[in-house]
């Protein structure tokens, strides 16, 4: 807990200009005509000028592409922390704490597959709160248990070393990934919010709730739509992430088996069956989960939008530029990726997310 | 007019006067109040447009120009100063 004034006024301002700059649409119809090398082109002339040129010289192509995405991101997200004072940091660092569980799965992931910390450290997004000294000391480790070590002093400490017996016996990475994102999520609403039924009624905080609510209904609800499809043998519980309003964990065990069910079930929501009905009807005929799960990022992303119009001087904003410019970098990802393995435009198209 | 001393009483109700506070002293109390009030507009404003100004320098004059806005509440309260 940070104290002092916080300082939304300055943080807005900064974070609106820089939303302001991000690609519009006309920029992603352009990219999606363009080849890798081209698109790094484009981006050398956009506000990724410094990471192209810095990275330029070591890679090419779509992986150039790619690093100077992650870097510029990183950057930013860096800048919102240094900016923020007070709770509006508290606020902002809680959320972008998804980098931090990003970049430790990520850490796991290659110890466990014994990947050398040079490729692993490419893939990192320094973007979270944990410092950078304590991620070079986790890249330097060689068990996992060694990397749990290091982590002693942060949040992620005793989750994880509760999920590392349970690791130990089955020698499959989902606990520890699960203990991270748990972790993570049940953080979010910490000290806002008492419990369901008892959030902060009006007010930014208010809002700042119900944003988060939305985004742990939507990633229960995409796990409950992946589960239900893939028709394996898991326990939904382990997935259940709490402290959402569409479904409660007796819900998700029920809906799981009956994925009619549950599509009905999110439609009925009063909160969000009419502002995903659309894509809901095109879950039912289509069948493509792919464009459900991006239906949902835009739904997301909308709904931050209108959150940070009726308070413009909180954290809304800033949770709203965080949204927009992963879309961002996801979705110039997605175009390089997709001109890479030669899809065409119309198929790229559809892996966009764009409002 | 003599609002100064009657205020005083109303203030002080049993009757005890404030003999030094005058409607000088009155209308100097009216322009503080309202200078803090611009004090306390001007922080907000000046924060956001010191952010938008480091993000692109084109912003400053008009940053400026938001910034010194509430100053206008100071002006107005000086009005006071030249009806009493």
């Amino acid at each position: 807990m940070s104290v002092g004034a916080s300082n939304p006024e300055y943080v807005n301002a900064r974070v609106r200009s820089r939303r302001a700059s991000l690609f519009a649409d006309e920029d992603y119809r352009k990219l999606i005509r363009m080849g890798p090398s081209e698109i790094a082109r484009f981006m050398e002339e956009t506000e990724y000028e410094r990471e192209i040129n810095a990275l330029g010289a070591r890679f090419s192509g779509v992986d150039l592409i790619e690093y100077a995405l992650n870097r510029n991101l990183a950057k930013h997200f860096d800048d919102l922390l240094d900016w923020s004072e007070g709770r509006l940091y508290d606020l902002v660092s809680r959320y972008l704490r998804k980098f931090d569980v990003w970049n430790l799965k990520t850490i796991i992931r290659g110890i466990y597959t014994e990947t050398d910390s040079e490729a692993i450290q490419t893939d990192l997004i320094r973007a979270g709160e944990l410092e950078d000294g304590t991620i070079d000391r986790l890249l330097e480790v060689d068990t996992i248990e060694d990397a749990v070590e290091v982590l002693s002093r942060t949040i992620f400490y005793e989750p994880l070393s509760d999920a590392l017996e349970e690791f130990e016996e089955t020698g499959a990475l989902v606990p520890l990934e699960n203990a991270l994102d748990r972790e993570f999520y049940e953080h979010l609403l910490e000290d806002i919010s008492r419990g369901p039924g008892h959030e902060p009624q009006e007010g930014p905080e208010a809002k700042f709730v119900e944003f988060l609510q939305a985004e742990i209904d939507f990633r229960n609800a995409r796990n409950a739509l992946r589960l239900a499809r893939s028709g394996a043998d898991l326990d939904p519980a382990t997935y259940y992430i709490e402290g959402g309003v569409l479904f409660d964990r007796a819900d998700l065990n029920r809906l799981v088996a009956d994925y009619d069910e549950l599509v009905d079930h999110i439609e009925e929501n009063k909160r969000y069956g009419d502002r995903l009905s659309g894509a809901l009807g095109r879950l039912r005929d289509a069948d493509s989960l792919i464009q459900f799960e991006h239906a949902l990022d835009a739904a997301l992303l909308e709904y931050s939008d209108t959150l940070s119009s009726i308070y413009p001087a909180s954290v809304s904003a800033v949770l709203s530029y965080i949204l927009a410019k992963e879309r961002e970098v996801e979705n110039i990802r997605a175009i390089a990726r997709g001109r890479e393995v030669g899809l065409d435009e119309s198929e790229i198209e559809e892996e966009l997310v764009i409002l | 007019m003599t609002l100064g001393p009657e205020l005083a009483d109303v203030v002080l109700q049993n009757g005890a006067t404030l003999e030094n506070f005058t409607d000088s002293g009155a209308a100097a109390l009216a322009v503080g109040l309202a200078a803090l009030a611009a004090g306390y507009a001007e922080r907000g404003i000046g924060a956001a447009a010191v952010g938008a100004i480091a993000e692109d320098d084109d912003m400053f004059v008009p940053g400026l120009i938001m910034t010194v806005l509430p100053e206008t509440l100071v002006i107005l309260a000086l009005v006071v100063v030249f009806v009493v």
